[in-house]
């Protein structure tokens, strides 16, 4: 196979690998924050993309509106989240939040088709249409956009989570909740912007990842299955891990669907995990978790 | 200062404290002792509103603080060392000690560095290990941590919670050695401990806590020279069952 | 009327339901909802093995049900095989898929876990929707034959439907049978602690990957029931990750454990939605919030409401009667406690030694937490370990009970070797042991506690345990008396049915005391026994101690309460970081120097 080709599955890949870094990490922070494994973190990815080309196509807010708007929109989103499937569930084990957060999520599912229609919707692309010619590679400009935010957001991210006060107390929280309470954390305020933060990197997911897929109501299900992975083989609960994890799936998806089986794309990601469990449970990045009694 | 009253609580269906009482005055050390499992732990989650009493009351500087948020009560001036020490492994040296300060309203960074100046000051390593993960310190460096991220907030009370468990004698000196600069330099203590002499070596007065109730109380001096105290918290075992277990004892 | 006379009551009632049942309903539509109900309650009791006795979380439910479909399909449709040959086939091709996702994930719980299933799930229905030359691709298989009897084919869902409903009736049957056996017991065990279950004498491994295959071969049969019923037509996408999440939804809802609440809930959540219909599109939102609330407002799903309003709680007392009046029966009988202890072999004191320790050592990364040990127990002795907090005392412990492997070193029992075998072999050995922190299987009663305490002594396997024969019965009896008296013997009386997390500590101690006095232990491990006892039971702790050592059973104990140990110890040995510093009676250590400054302390005046 040629160069070319080659490199431009890579950045498909990058590009794949990008989002799921985003619905990851998103994963991520609700679990440190929390402990709990949100099964509606697909949905924080599609319901932003319906809201984005609802704000588009009904309301016709230019771009850099849209975003906005789809940002606090989410924001609000994640902390009316948390009060309805995390807060009253908070004392109990894992499996009935799990559920819950189950519920929610067909119930997005549905109320999506009945505000937005079940025919699948196209976003409009900020970035033109064609494919850029780099020297002999092809590229969707709109994959460069995407690598490029991710990017950004992550340099963020970075920074507001190691050199802000409220970053600090942040981690303070997902690390030990109630030593937190005792130093004065306003520890439910913490989660709270956990949930919100969470879930706007889903709208930067959905607003990233719309224009180039159709936007319908299970658009988020695989997506959020295939963060999930990623946050295992990255290392579950570790930040780098669930980006890394995240990029390395969407690179190894888009070569092994091309060089091995088109057929079984979505399966790749599975089989990686399970192999990953099998032999370094622990992750690519995570620390090996001690033995004790 | 703070004045506990006949504070029950429970953990589920089990009732750690029946009916505590204690009180500590402005400027003392007060040690709380008693065996594994008699609810001293309890007594000091109950203080900082961690555990909600379902009977008592608590009044910290005449205020009524009985069922407040633990995030509240530390605002008011309680800074706890809690059991395990619980330094946020994820976070550096600094960070940890900086968390510390939450309760303070808008301290300066003079401040700041003043109060951090005089932690390292009681603690150096703690200053030549500034920039290390939590968890990368040993269990004594963990416990100056806590002391440490304790003294940032500028409490009035400071309580701690076993802050010997776990550690070698020679620190255990060291951690009871600072203990009493904290007290010279202004901050009253009350100290739970199983190492009921070390304890007593540097409190004013002493509690004694069994099974959820107080079963004495008194001054440091005259509970180290009580004969109760002796056989069951100061060692020095009596003799009293061995005769019963000879007599149990198969013909050898 | 007592549940003995009731019992051949509720069978006709049955039968007699399930015979009008078809005729009272008479809709084929209702009655084909009626058999996917059962299809799917089936897969339920499966998962409840799996999820709710052994407390594995599996979201690979629906991919069970769907090997159970298409292997009897496979074989109906290309093989012409009678479609009753295809009901084994599918519980045994399911259970093996089951095994196939057991073994690897033994090592993973929780989220993991959740996230392997899952993944099982999807890579299956790939190979469903890829693998055409032998499943028919997402064209599916049409036309699966209805099984027959004689000359009569049970198309009709009036007629499937009593397939249908014999079927469910055996398999609640068989589950509710599992529950309560020796079987159902290591199951409840490793769901309530690990660890614990281990060292009580279970073989978690064993048994989990036995519920894996259990719960999977449910799922077959239920899978079976679903191919050839209803519209006769399989394709992949019914058998995907959205209907795995059904099946667990099903099962929280109609309350985790609970076999009956299993199908309740499976019927619910199938005929919810049919009844919901008249809200257009709107009501699988009303059904997805509905399931939302059942979870913050349910905590025990429909089970557990029962239970609230005492409904099965008085059920439940009604129907242990008989097991009561075996309590009963026991302590008026009034046997000597004394003689009920498990009749070790009765060595005089002081005889030998019982367990040599050479060179033990345990390094966690850098950190030596036991560095070199070398210790002897004698025969028929109390012997006691202790030394600061940190010391290495419970790492000991852990090694001696295998729950951790050496670094170096040896453990020699009686002579035989049994360093780094698995906890629940060096139990079968006899070596028994509690924990500083209590570990019971709190949600059980003490006396399936103590049950559970003598599995390494028993033999009741699956089989045994669904169909109960005579010698099963007799064990379970006799398992049942040893343990009465065993809870006698530690001053349980009368508290045999009190879940074990609701005793007050104290209790808790001695009944984890109980539990590994009844594995006939030659050596009781005891690690802080008397950590959190009052006077008063530190008291008869003591007591207890010494009647045990007198049974002939050697007690090697950690402890940080001096009165008791210097009272109660023939021999102490003391460690400090790792390493032994002295040993000796509790005269020579108390005036060891060397133990005074690194433990018992001494006056300084100038802290």
């Amino acid at each position: 196979m040629d160069l070319a080709t080659n490199l431009q599955m890579v950045t498909a890949g990058l590009a794949m690998g990008s989002i799921y870094a985003l619905v990851a990490l998103g994963f991520v922070l609700i679990f440190n924050a929390v402990g709990v494994v949100n099964f509606a973190q697909g949905e924080f990815v599609m319901v932003p993309a319906f809201v984005a080309v609802w704000l588009m196509d009904v309301l016709h807010l230019p771009f850099p509106l849209t975003y906005l708007v789809t940002v606090i929109f989410m924001g609000v989103f994640g902390i009316v989240f948390q009060r309805i499937a995390y807060y009253p569930l908070r004392n109990r084990t894992f499996l009935p939040v799990i559920i819950a957060t189950i519920g929610v999520s067909i119930f997005l599912k549905n109320g999506a088709q009945i505000v937005f229609g079940a025919e699948p919707q196209l976003m409009h692309r900020p970035t033109p249409p064609d494919v850029l010619n780099l020297s002999g590679v092809f590229v969707d400009p709109q994959y460069i956009v995407i690598i490029v935010c991710t990017l950004g957001l992550l340099v963020f991210q970075y920074f507001f989570f190691e050199k802000t006060s409220l970053g600090k107390k942040m981690q303070a929280t997902a690390q030990d909740k109630d030593m937190a309470r005792l130093l004065g954390i306003r520890v439910a305020t913490m989660i709270a912007i956990t949930f919100a933060y969470s879930s706007i990197l889903g709208a930067a997911a959905g607003i990233l990842v719309g224009p180039i897929f159709y936007v319908t109501k299970e658009m988020g299900g695989m997506l959020g299955l295939k963060a999930f992975c990623s946050t295992i083989v990255g290392g579950f609960g570790n930040v780098q891990g669930a980006v890394l994890g995240g990029i390395f799936l969407g690179v190894v998806e888009v070569f092994a669907a091309y060089y091995v089986s088109s057929a079984y794309r979505d399966a790749f990601a599975f089989i990686i995990l399970i192999l990953v469990l099998l032999f370094r449970p622990q992750g690519f990045f995570g620390e090996k978790i001690a033995e004790k009694a | 200062m703070l004045k506990v009253t006949g504070i029950e609580t429970w953990y589920g269906a089990i009732q750690a404290l029946k009916g505590v009482s204690l009180d500590v005055k402005q400027g003392e050390i007060v040690a709380l002792l008693g065996a594994n499992g008699a609810g001293k732990s309890t007594t000091i989650k109950t203080i900082t509103g961690m555990l909600k009493p379902a009977k008592g009351t608590i009044e910290f500087l005449g205020q009524d603080i009985t069922g407040m948020e633990a995030e509240d009560i530390a605002d008011i001036g309680i800074a706890c060392v809690p059991e395990g020490r619980r330094i946020f492994p994820g976070l550096s040296v600094m960070d940890n000690l900086m968390l510390g300060a939450t309760p303070r309203k808008n301290p300066t960074k003079a401040e700041l560095d003043q109060d951090l100046e005089r932690v390292f000051h009681l603690f150096p390593i703690l200053k030549e290990f500034k920039d290390r993960l939590g968890w990368q310190l040993s269990g004594g460096q963990q416990q100056m941590l806590a002391i440490g991220r304790g003294l940032m907030s500028h409490a009035k009370l400071l309580l701690l919670d076993e802050p010997s468990l776990g550690l070698a004698p020679v620190l255990v000196q060291e951690v009871f050695r600072v203990i009493k600069q904290i007290r010279e330099a202004g901050t009253t203590i009350f100290l739970v401990e199983q190492n009921a002499r070390m304890a007593l070596l540097i409190a004013d007065r002493g509690y004694v806590l069994e099974t959820g109730r107080m079963k004495l109380t008194d001054t440091a001096v005259k509970l180290l020279a009580n004969e109760d105290m002796k056989a069951h918290y100061l060692g020095g075992h009596t003799k009293a069952i061995t005769d019963r277990r000879r007599a149990s004892r198969p013909s050898a | 009327m007592t549940p003995r006379n009731v019992k051949p009551l509720l069978g006709i009632g049955l039968a007699l339901v399930v015979i009008a049942f078809p005729m009272l309903v008479q809709s084929s539509y209702w009655l084909n909802l009626v058999n996917l109900a059962i299809s799917f309650s089936v897969a339920c009791l499966g998962l409840n093995i799996v999820l709710g006795y052994a407390g594995q979380l599996s979201l690979a439910q629906a991919s069970f049900w769907g090997v159970g479909a298409y292997t009897s399909a496979l074989l109906t449709v290309n093989y012409h095989l009678p479609v009753w040959l295809g009901l084994p086939a599918a519980f045994l091709v399911a259970a093996l898929f089951g095994i196939m996702l057991g073994i690897p994930t033994l090592k993973l719980t929780g989220h993991y876990l959740a996230m392997a299933t899952i993944g099982f799930g999807i890579i299956l229905q790939l190979i469903l929707i890829n693998a055409i030359w032998l499943t028919g691709g997402s064209d599916g298989i049409p036309k699966i034959p209805s099984p027959w009897i004689g000359s009569l084919e049970l198309k009709d869902p009036s007629k499937f439907f009593f397939v249908a409903a014999i079927m469910l009736i055996l398999m609640t049957w068989a589950s509710m049978r599992i529950k309560d056996s020796r079987v159902g017991r290591a199951f409840f065990a490793i769901q309530g602690n690990e660890m614990a279950a281990e060292t009580t004498g279970v073989d978690s491994t064993y048994y989990k990957v036995m519920a894996f295959a259990l719960s999977a071969g449910y799922g077959g049969v239920g899978g079976w029931l679903f191919a050839h019923s209803g519209s006769h037509y399989i394709s992949p996408d019914t058998f995907s990750f959205d209907q795995s999440v059904m099946f667990l939804a099903m099962a929280v809802l109609g309350g985790n454990g609970s076999a009956i609440g299993s199908i309740v809930g499976a019927t619910l959540l199938t005929l919810v939605p049919e009844i919901l219909r008249f809200l257009k599109d709107y009501y699988m939102m009303v059904y997805a919030a509905g399931i939302v609330i059942v979870m913050i407002f349910m905590p025990g799903g429909i089970a557990g409401l029962v239970r609230t309003f005492n409904i099965s709680q008085k059920l439940q007392t009604w129907w242990q009667a008989s097991s009561r009046a075996v309590v009963q029966a026991a302590h008026e009988a009034g046997t000597p406690a004394a003689n009920l202890l498990p009749p070790v072999a009765a060595a005089p004191h002081g005889d030998g030694t019982l367990l040599t320790v050479r060179g033990l050592a345990k390094h966690f990364g850098g950190l030596k937490a036991v560095d070199g040990v070398d210790m002897a127990v004698r025969r028929g002795e109390i012997q006691a370990l202790i030394g600061p907090n940190g010391s290495g005392k419970t790492t000991i412990i852990n090694m001696l009970s295998g729950l951790y492997v050496p670094s170096a070193g040896d453990i020699l029992l009686d002579g035989g070797n049994i360093t780094g075998r698995k906890p629940h072999v060096i139990t079968t050995h006899g070596v028994a042991r509690t924990f500083q922190n209590i570990r019971l299987f709190g949600e059980l009663t003490a006396l399936d506690n103590v049950m559970i305490g003598q599995h390494s002594r028993t033999r009741t396997g699956l089989f045994g345990s669904v169909l109960q024969g005579g010698s099963q019965r007799a064990e379970e009896a006799a398992m049942r008396e040893k343990a009465l008296k065993v809870l006698d013997f530690v001053g349980l009386r009368g508290q045999e049915f009190a879940q074990a997390k609701s005793l007050p500590y104290g209790r808790q101690r001695v009944l984890e005391l109980a539990r590994a006095l009844v594995s006939e232990p030659k050596l009781l491990l005891l690690d802080e026994p008397a950590a959190g006892l009052n006077a008063t039971e530190t008291e008869a702790l003591l007591d207890l101690l010494f009647q045990v050592r007198d049974h002939g059973i050697t007690i090697l104990l950690v402890e940080h309460d001096m009165s008791l140990v210097m009272n109660v110890s023939d021999h102490i040995t003391v460690l400090n970081f790792g390493k032994k510093i002295a040993e000796g009676n509790a005269e020579a250590i108390q005036k060891n120097q060397e133990v005074i400054d690194a433990y018992l302390g001494t006056e300084v005046g100038n802290a």
